[in-house]
């Protein structure tokens, strides 16, 4: 499925439309959130009719913070989103997934200057989990679309590129540097986005010629060394914690200690047990 | 003597979707569909209609009804009204407010407060609405941007939604250089007509071809879509369609 490639721990999410299916872009991308098990209360959105002002994307920002605080907003009310159900895991975790308009609707009331600006104060907030745009190249308008587009890849750090009904492709960043760019087969139905990665570079990588040479050293099918991941590999991927990533959690940690009867908690000299 | 293109648009019953636009390519003319549009809303009873004239003004519509064989002015007043942008211009000259932008209000701006004030004032008293609004490209040439028209059909799109059996059709003539603006009105709505000229050239028992798309079905992640394609020639009182590949065929 589509979402297990997107619904990462990747912040940015670019999704560069060639379909021109935006009338549905906020429905996709609810559906991939469902999909990985997001709640609806963790998703939130800018109405249509509230981008004119500054004021509500300001308010998105601080509704998110607020939230998070379990404080309740005033503004609260100006923004799509379900009340959050649980009450013990909000509190100490902001995990918001925000789905903004698409960037056509956006260009219409904003510079781009503010779309960037925004994004990228959406990227740094600690509140927020996931950021999702969607730009459908035949509906941006402005003069310099191109600029924009690129403009939004360079902030993103997961980037979809629907190429065609059949086609897709994933240009991942990670943390550490890595970039990968990766082509999938696609199959679309109304409720379902499956996806199948393309195997081989040369499926994978830029219309190079193959050389005879490279022909004769190309790995062979029954290789000792399993490099691929499928589906059910990369949620389980996903779904893993590594230890450094459980130390480096912002949980407070305590001591749990219980004192023998022999303990002796003189402040004055700590180390009066070990008779030196 | 409009049924069978209102028919074949899907255009033909009283309860249309919530916002339609017409997109004419450039060196093809679309305005007829407006006049027939404007012709099945007015013979629907208690059916209220707005007109928004931008490129043709109210006597051409007057003209181009007498011939499909409606009267405008029997409904002028009652469950017809009017927005002469351009006699207005005429009239009023540069005192007008659509040039003259009174409380800073840009024309697109001004246009969604007068079609407001006339939907409020006249929705509750019809069984249907319908606003009609041609040309959007006009807009352009009166001074407006691209993103202000886009914002002016994002505006009626909203107004379509907050009523129900509220209809806006607009026509946009993207003149080759207009389609993103194009695509994003077009996505505002469920159907989409298309009015594009022939590829093969001028042929004169047709002049052109109507694309209809309608969403039937807006899924998680692809729409469920119609599309038909007819021919269509615009006769002196009536217009007529045509299936592709029909015409010439005679046994």
């Amino acid at each position: 499925m589509l979402s297990n490639l997107l619904v990462t721990k990747q912040k940015v999410v670019f999704i560069i439309d060639e379909l021109n299916r935006e009338r549905i872009a906020l429905r996709f991308i609810d559906s991939l959130l469902h999909e990985q098990g997001q709640e609806a209360g963790t998703i939130k959105t800018l109405p249509i009719g509230n981008l004119r002002h500054v004021s509500s994307y300001e308010a998105l920002l601080n509704e998110c913070g607020n939230n998070n605080n379990n404080n309740q907003s005033g503004e609260a009310a100006d923004f799509k989103s379900s009340p959050t159900t649980d009450t013990g895991s909000s509190s100490t975790k902001a995990e918001y997934n925000i789905i903004l308009p698409t960037l056509a609707d956006l260009l219409c009331y904003q510079t781009p200057a503010y779309i960037f600006s925004f994004l990228n104060r959406l990227r740094r907030s600690e509140h927020v989990r996931r950021v999702f745009l969607w730009a459908s190249p035949q509906h941006l308008q402005h003069h310099h679309a191109q600029y924009i587009l690129a403009g939004c890849e360079y902030l993103a750090e997961l980037i979809l590129r629907l190429e065609s009904e059949t086609l897709l492709s994933l240009i991942s960043r990670k943390p550490g540097g890595g970039v990968s760019n990766k082509r999938y087969a696609c199959r679309i139905t109304k409720t379902e986005f499956q996806v199948t990665p393309l195997d081989g570079p040369a499926a994978v990588g830029s219309p190079k010629q193959p050389s005879p040479e490279a022909d004769q050293t190309a790995e062979p099918a029954s290789s000792t060394f399993k490099i691929e991941l499928d589906e059910d590999e990369v949620v389980a991927r996903n779904a893993l914690t590594l230890p450094y990533e459980r130390t480096s959690e912002p949980a407070e940690g305590n001591i749990i200690y219980t004192p023998d009867a022999d303990d002796d908690f003189d402040d004055e000299d700590p180390d009066e047990d070990l008779c030196i | 003597m409009a049924t069978s293109v209102l028919l074949a648009c899907g255009l033909n019953e009283q309860k249309l979707p919530g916002f339609v636009h017409i997109s004419e390519e450039s060196n093809v003319d679309g305005s007829f569909l407006i006049s027939c549009i404007l012709g099945q809303r007015l013979r629907i009873s208690n059916a209220g209609t707005l007109l928004v004239c931008l490129q043709h003004h109210y006597q051409h519509y007057f003209n181009a009804g007498m011939r499909l064989g409606y009267n405008t002015n029997i409904f002028q007043g009652k469950t017809l009204n009017v927005i002469d942008v351009l006699s207005d211009m005429a009239s009023e000259g540069l005192s007008c407010k659509w040039l003259k932008n009174p409380d800073g209000l840009t024309l697109t701006e001004q246009l969604v407060e007068d079609i407001r004030a006339q939907v409020e004032s006249n929705y509750a008293n019809r069984n249907s609405y319908t606003i009609l609004i041609d040309n959007l490209s006009i807009l352009f040439n009166l001074g407006a941007s691209k993103l202000q028209v886009q914002q002016f059909c994002q505006d009626l799109a909203s107004l379509a939604k907050e009523r129900d059996n509220l209809t806006v059709i607009t026509k946009l003539s993207n003149s080759d250089i207009y389609q993103p603006t194009d695509n994003n009105v077009a996505k505002l709505g469920q159907v989409r007509i298309q009015v594009v000229r022939l590829k093969s050239g001028v042929f004169r028992e047709v002049d052109g071809k109507l694309l209809i798309e309608r969403v039937l079905d807006e899924g998680s992640y692809a729409c469920e879509e119609a599309r038909k394609e007819v021919l269509y020639k615009v006769n002196d009182r009536n217009v007529k369609v045509f299936t592709p590949g029909e015409v010439g065929v005679k046994v």
